[in-house]
């Protein structure tokens, strides 16, 4: 593929190196991507603090150790992670210009994302037959909030994906157009660390937490609980 | 792996690598569910720290691998730290904030709450400090002319009382003007004095007697002003019960209570 000598307007972005000079060195897409990823922190972090703050202060139930499922939300967890692997040869398939193979892991990729939404939705759904929607307690409120801004995101990610698939079917992703497949990777991969962070946090840690007749040693109330959750 | 930003070259890890660390992420995330497997961890303070580590290291193999910021230009490192850094530093001070100075904190500002009184069409509690001591009021000299609607030939000095106490009943004297007397208590006649919130006291200076038995109505006025909780009328209209707290009028004196139950003495 002689894609030096190119001259074609659509990006000659071959293996990877720049469309133009720029002062960083970095393409400005992969550049801004990040920046934004930066930013998306900022923004999961005001939820999980909203969650941490409001933790254990709920006056009425449901309680998490009323309704988390520890076990189902671990197989979601591994099918989002599985995702990622989906993820990372789709780009692997890109660079290598295997045509076929782009398809199929996109494909796979959003196929595990939407099982993973539908996990979410399963979720979602039991919890209110249980008695817990965003305005039945601070739990409702900081979880659906948190976890459904996520699942918003994992949802965008799906479209995206299918965006790209569809392209990749009309034959138009390749080396030279990888950073297209790169920059979805890096969104998705994302997504998936913010949901190891959120899983780890209102799972595995503040799944058992009680309501306020409970241990009060799992509330953080104190400087220790503060300093515990460090 | 070039160092040269101008030239620069981002490499993947071999399809080798991502199937280890696909296998690193699913072995670490079984660890994390037999920790919390037993009942008797479940919730316990000790697995939040080894919970927390192993999350860290997720987090790190994806974005160093998977997103290939460990092959990839230095700087992107450095932009998602950052913003990294701030999100937890942002989680740290709220938490922080919320929690490490409770309860004294919240305790303080609950035992000085006291209802706001402007014209919301809910109530709300607003935080104000302790009351400070305040000097003795001084007799008010131009009282205003505001038609009081009693002429009894009273004494001098109660007249001059009766007219410190529609001052302090206007003005709110110590505790401030924001909650005087009169923004929840109407006394038809008196210009301002048309609150909503409590009973109507244009003609208190009568009922008052009749309201608790036994006790006369310069002691019902009292106790009313220094200790609502203590005892509530019933069969008296109020719009919002159980807004006259002690703590609104804990900035009266002495003086200033004598002076507010003679003038409602007034309002036959």
């Amino acid at each position: 593929m002689a894609h030096h000598t190119e001259t074609s307007h659509h990006a000659p972005a071959s293996e990877h190196a720049e469309e133009h000079p720029t002062t960083t060195g970095i393409n400005n897409r992969k550049l801004l991507m990040w920046v934004f990823l930066s930013s998306d922190c900022l923004f999961f972090g005001s939820l999980i603090a909203t969650y941490m703050v409001y933790r254990g202060q709920s006056l009425v139930g449901p309680y998490p150790v009323d309704i988390i499922d520890v076990p189902i939300t671990t197989i979601s967890t591994f099918v989002l992670l599985c995702s990622s692997f989906a993820m990372v040869r789709a780009l692997a398939a890109t660079n290598e210009d295997r045509q076929g193979a782009i398809i199929f892991w996109l494909l796979l990729t959003a196929f595990l994302g939407a099982i993973f939404i539908g996990f979410q939705v399963y979720e979602f759904n039991l919890f209110k037959t249980e008695g817990l929607r965003i305005d039945t307690n601070l739990f409702g409120t900081t979880f659906f909030t948190l976890t459904g801004f996520h699942g918003a995101h994992v949802t965008l990610g799906i479209v995206w994906l299918l965006g790209l698939a569809w392209v990749a079917k009309k034959g138009r992703l390749g080396p030279k157009t990888a950073l297209d497949v790169e920059l979805a990777g890096l969104y998705w991969h994302f997504v998936d660390i913010v949901w190891i962070v959120i899983f780890t946090l209102l799972y595995l840690i503040g799944g058992f937490d009680t309501g306020p007749a409970g241990d009060p040693s799992l509330v953080p109330h104190s400087i220790t609980g503060f300093l515990g959750l460090i | 792996m070039s160092s040269d930003p101008g030239v620069h070259e981002s490499r993947h890890p071999t399809l080798k690598q991502y199937v280890g660390i696909a296998i690193f992420l699913f072995v670490v995330t079984i660890i994390e569910f037999v920790i919390i497997l037993p009942m008797d961890f479940r919730g316990a303070g000790w697995t939040i720290a080894p919970l927390a580590i192993l999350s860290a290291i997720k987090f790190a193999a994806v974005i160093f691998f998977y997103m290939h910021l460990k092959f990839d230009n230095r700087l992107l490192t450095w932009v998602f730290l950052g913003g990294l850094a701030l999100g937890f530093a942002v989680v740290l001070a709220l938490v922080g904030l919320f929690t490490a100075w409770t309860p004294s904190q919240r305790s303080f500002a609950g035992e000085h709450a006291q209802p706001c009184t402007f014209d919301h069409e809910y109530i709300c509690l607003e935080y104000r400090p302790a009351p400070t001591p305040l000097p003795a009021p001084t007799p008010v000299g131009g009282v205003d002319p505001t038609p009081v609607p009693d002429s009894d030939p009273a004494p001098a000095a109660a007249a001059g009382l009766a007219a410190t106490g529609q001052q302090i009943f206007l003005t709110g004297q110590g505790q401030g003007a924001a909650t005087a007397c009169f923004t929840c208590h109407t006394i038809e006649g008196l210009a301002g004095a048309t609150g909503l919130l409590g009973p109507d006291l244009t003609h208190i200076g009568t009922e008052a007697a009749n309201r608790q038995p036994g006790v006369s109505a310069e002691e019902y006025l009292r106790q009313s002003i220094t200790k609502p909780e203590t005892f509530v009328a019933e069969g008296v209209e109020r719009a919002v019960p159980g807004l006259m707290l002690t703590a609104l009028t804990a900035g009266l004196t002495d003086a200033d209570v004598d002076a507010l139950v003679a003038f409602l003495l007034e309002q036959q």
